[in-house]
C-alpha cells in the first residue's frame, strides 16, 4: 500500500461530485482493495440515535447479518467505540471472547476466517457520525503508519457524513420552515374559525406526511358549531384509541404519543403512531391536535417540537378568530347604536321644527275657527251657505287634531308607570271599539295566555299604541275578515317578555312600504296623519321594547308587541321616579 | 250680582278679539292686554276677578307674568291659554288654576272660567 497514493484517492473521491452514498461506497471498495481488506463497513446514527450498519465494500460478507441490526451508542464493541471515540484494534487472539455474539446471532462462525479487525469512530471535536469496521484475514495488528492513515480515513469518512448532516437537517428546516409560513398566511388571511382550523389540518397531515390529522376542540372553552377537523380519513378501528389518547392529552395538559408496534427494536414494525398535542392558550386546554403516521418511526423529537408550534399557532389563531369574531359582533352594536342615535336626533329635530311649525299654525286656525263659528251663530244663511260654514269648522277641528297629533309625537311625555295586565287591557279595548256597528264585520279571535304576568308599563301609552295597531288592522279589513289577538311570554333579546301579537287578514303591506311604516309623517291613509305607528314605535321603544312586523303578502300583517317584564331602565328620561 | 271683569292677556290681537267677543257673549266683561307688563300695570289699577294669559309673548312670557300676578294678589285666579299642549301637565297642577291648549272651540275656556270664578 502506497499511503500517498491511497490518501489522495480518498481525498478525490471526498471531494467529488458524486451523491453521499457513492462516494462513501467507493472510499470502502478503495480501502479493501489498496489494504487487503475483506470487510470495510460504516455504521452511521439513525434518526433515533441508534447505529446501524449501512454501507458496505463490494466483498463484504457479513453486511447482510449486521445490516438487520441495531445498536445504542455504547452497546457492545461498536457502540463503544462511538461513546469512547478511541480506535479498538483486534487481532483473533485478543477478540473478545463470544465476539458479537451478545448481539449478532450466529456472527462467530462468519468472523472466524478473520484475523485481524479494526474499529474506527467516526467523529470530530464534538459529534460522532458513525463507526469504520474492517475486517481482514492477514495477520497481525496495523503499522502506526497504517493507523495514521486508517484515522485520515476516518475523519474524511465522518467529514461526509457530517456534511450530509448539515445537508439533510437544514433541508428540514426549510420544510419546516415552508410549513410554519404556509401556517402563518393561513391564520392572517382566514379569519373564519372553520375554515382556519381545516386549513391547519391539512397543512400539518401534508407537511407530516401523515395518515391523518385531527383537530378536536374541546366542549367548554370553544363554540363552534363543529368540534372536529380532519384531514385525511380517521380508520374505525382507531376511533377509540384516538378518544383516549386526546382524553388524556387534555387532561394533562401535555402531549401523549401512542404507538402499535412489537416490541424492541426491529425496523418497520410500527403499523401506526399517533401522537396527540394539545392546544393551551394561557392554562386552558382549547382542544388538541393529533396526527397519526403508518409504517413510520414515532415522531421525533424535533418534529414534536414542530407539532406543539403549530398547536400554538391553533391557539393563537383561534383566540385571534374569536376576539375578530367579537370585535365583529361589537362593531355590528356600535353601528346599530349609532343608527339608533341618528334617527333619534332626526326625529328631534324634525320633532321641533314640527313643534314649532305646529305653534305657530295653531294661533291663526284657533282665528280662523274661532270668527267663523261666530259668524256660523249669528248670521242667518241658507241651508247650502250653513253646510259651507260646516265644513270649514269641520277643517279647521281637523286639522287642530292633526296638530295635537304632531305634537303628542313631538313631545316627551313623561312615562306613569303601573303594573298592568295586558290581557285586561286588550280586552277594554276591545269592549270600546268593538261597540261600534261597523265592528261586526270583522271576527275577533283571542288567544290569551292565562298565566300572563304583569309588566309594568304607563298603561295610557300602551293603550294608545295597542288601539293604533288594532284600528290599522281593522282598517287593512275593510270587506271584513278575522282579528288575532294573541298574548303569551316570550323572549326578546333574552329578556323575559310578553308578547302580544295582532294578525290581521287585510292583505298586508305593500314590501315596498315595509321600512317606512315607522317613519313620522307616512300614511297610505287619505286621512291619516302618518304619526300612529310612530309614535306608538317611540313609545314602544321608551318602554325598552320593540314592534315586530311579520308582513304576509297577501294575507295580512302581523304586529307584535314585545314589552318587557321588568322594566327597570326606562328611567333613563326625566320624569320617572 | 255684579259681573265679573275678565283680563285677557295675549300678543295676537285677533286671539284677544276673539276671546273678548266670546266672554262677553258668556256676560263677563272683559279688558285686553297684549303683553305681560301692560296687564300687570292694568291689574295694578283696576280689580279683576280672573286673567286668561298667554304663555309665549315677546318680551316678559305668561310664566313669568304668572309668577308677578301672584305676588300682587295670590288669590286672583290666572288661566294659562296656550298654544302648547305639551306644558299641560306642567302647569296645570302647578301655580296656575288652569290650563287650556288654545282651540277654535272655546267652550274648554269658558268652562274652565266658570268653574274659577265658583259659579
Amino acid at each position: 500500500m502506497d499511503p500517498v497514493n491511497v490518501l489522495g484517492k480518498v481525498i478525490e473521491i471526498s471531494h467529488s461530485n458524486l451523491e453521499v452514498a457513492s462516494r462513501i461506497e467507493a472510499i470502502l471498495n478503495l480501502m479493501a482493495h489498496e489494504m487487503g481488506l475483506e470487510e470495510a463497513l460504516l455504521y452511521t446514527l439513525d434518526k433515533d440515535k441508534r447505529l446501524s450498519c449501512r454501507f458496505m465494500n463490494r466483498t463484504s460478507r457479513l453486511y447482510e447479518i449486521l445490516s438487520s441490526y441495531r445498536c445504542h451508542v455504547g452497546e457492545g464493541i461498536v457502540g463503544s467505540v462511538a461513546q469512547k471515540r478511541v480506535p479498538q484494534y483486534f487481532t483473533d487472539r485478543n477478540v473478545p471472547p463470544r465476539f458479537g455474539c451478545l448481539f449478532y446471532a450466529d456472527l462467530d462462525e462468519e468472523t472466524s476466517i478473520y484475523k485481524s479487525f479494526a474499529f474506527l469512530p467516526l467523529s470530530d471535536d464534538s459529534f460522532v457520525y458513525g463507526v469504520l469496521l474492517l475486517c481482514s484475514s492477514g495477520i497481525g495488528t496495523p503499522l502506526d503508519t497504517e493507523k495514521i492513515v486508517l484515522s485520515i480515513i476516518a475523519r474524511e469518512l465522518g467529514g461526509i457524513l457530517r456534511t450530509y448532516d448539515l445537508l439533510v437537517s437544514s433541508k428540514k428546516r426549510i420544510s419546516e420552515l415552508a410549513t410554519l409560513s404556509e401556517l402563518g398566511r393561513v391564520l392572517t388571511s382566514a379569519t373564519e374559525p372553520h375554515l382556519l382550523l381545516q386549513n391547519i389540518a391539512s397543512i400539518t397531515a401534508k407537511s407530516f406526511n401523515a395518515a391523518f390529522t385531527t383537530i378536536k376542540l374541546s366542549h367548554s372553552f370553544v363554540r363552534l358549531d363543529l368540534q372536529r377537523f380532519t384531514s385525511g380519513e380517521i380508520d374505525a378501528n382507531l376511533e377509540g384509541v384516538l378518544r383516549e389518547l386526546e382524553t388524556e392529552a387534555l387532561r394533562l395538559k401535555r402531549a401523549s404519543s401512542l404507538s402499535d408496534h412489537t416490541p424492541e427494536s426491529t425496523l418497520n414494525a410500527t403499523r401506526f403512531s399517533l401522537h396527540c398535542t394539545p392546544i393551551l392558550s394561557k392554562d386552558r386546554a382549547l382542544g388538541t391536535i393529533t396526527l397519526c403516521r403508518k409504517g413510520e418511526h414515532q415522531l421525533e423529537e424535533d418534529d414534536q417540537y414542530l407539532v406543539s408550534a403549530v398547536a400554538n399557532y391553533i391557539s393563537s389563531g383561534l383566540e385571534t378568530s374569536f376576539l375578530n369574531t367579537k370585535l365583529r359582533d361589537v362593531l355590528k352594536e356600535l353601528g346599530d347604536a349609532q343608527k339608533r342615535v341618528i334617527e333619534h336626533e332626526k326625529l328631534r329635530s324634525l320633532g321641533e321644527m314640527t313643534a314649532s311649525i305646529a305653534h305657530e299654525i295653531r294661533n291663526p286656525l284657533v282665528i280662523i275657527g274661532g270668527f267663523t263659528k261666530r259668524l256660523a251663530k249669528q248670521v242667518q244663511l241658507d241651508e247650502k251657505d250653513n253646510r259651507y260654514i260646516d265644513i270649514i269648522i269641520g277643517e279647521v277641528s281637523r286639522l287642530e287634531a292633526i296638530l295635537n297629533d304632531v305634537l303628542n309625537y313631538v313631545k316627551d311625555a313623561s312615562l306613569l308607570l303601573e303594573s298592568c295586565n295586558l290581557n285586561s287591557i286588550i280586552d277594554e279595548i276591545l269592549y270600546l271599539l268593538a261597540s261600534d256597528k261597523i265592528w261586526e264585520r270583522v271576527r275577533v279571535v283571542k288567544t290569551y295566555d292565562p298565566d300572563l304576568p304583569t309588566i309594568v308599563c304607563d298603561i295610557h301609552q300602551i293603550k294608545q299604541v295597542l288601539i293604533n295597531i288594532i284600528l290599522n288592522a281593522f282598517q287593512a279589513m275593510g270587506a271584513g275578515g278575522t282579528l288575532a289577538l294573541k298574548t303569551e311570554r316570550r323572549l326578546y333579546q333574552d329578556r323575559p317578555s310578553v308578547a302580544v301579537s295582532i294578525a290581521d287578514t287585510g292583505g298586508g303591506i305593500d314590501p315596498s312600504l315595509l321600512d317606512n311604516i315607522f317613519n313620522p309623517f307616512f300614511t297610505t291613509k287619505e286621512r291619516g296623519t302618518g304619526l300612529g305607528l310612530a309614535i306608538s314605535n317611540k313609545i314602544v321603544m321608551h318602554h325598552n321594547g320593540h314592534i315586530e312586523v311579520r308582513n304576509r303578502t297577501g294575507e295580512g300583517a302581523t304586529f307584535i308587541v314585545h314589552l318587557p317584564i321588568n322594566n327597570k331602565t326606562t328611567g333613563a328620561r326625566e320624569g320617572i321616579t | 250680582m255684579k259681573t265679573a271683569t275678565i283680563l285677557i292677556v295675549d300678543d295676537e290681537e285677533h286671539i284677544r278679539l276673539l276671546f273678548k267677543e266670546e266672554l262677553e257673549d258668556e256676560g263677563y266683561s272683559v279688558d285686553l292686554a297684549s303683553n305681560g307688563l301692560e296687564a300687570l300695570e292694568k291689574l295694578k289699577r283696576s280689580a279683576y276677578s280672573l286673567v286668561v294669559l298667554d304663555i309665549k309673548m315677546p318680551g316678559m312670557d305668561g310664566i313669568q307674568t304668572l309668577g308677578e300676578i301672584k305676588k300682587l294678589n295670590k288669590d286672583l285666579p290666572v288661566i294659562l291659554c296656550s298654544a302648547y299642549g305639551e306644558f299641560k301637565q306642567d302647569f296645570s297642577s302647578w301655580v296656575s288654576d288652569g290650563y287650556v291648549v288654545k282651540s277654535a272651540d272655546t267652550r274648554e275656556l269658558k268652562e274652565m272660567i266658570k268653574r274659577a270664578l265658583g259659579a
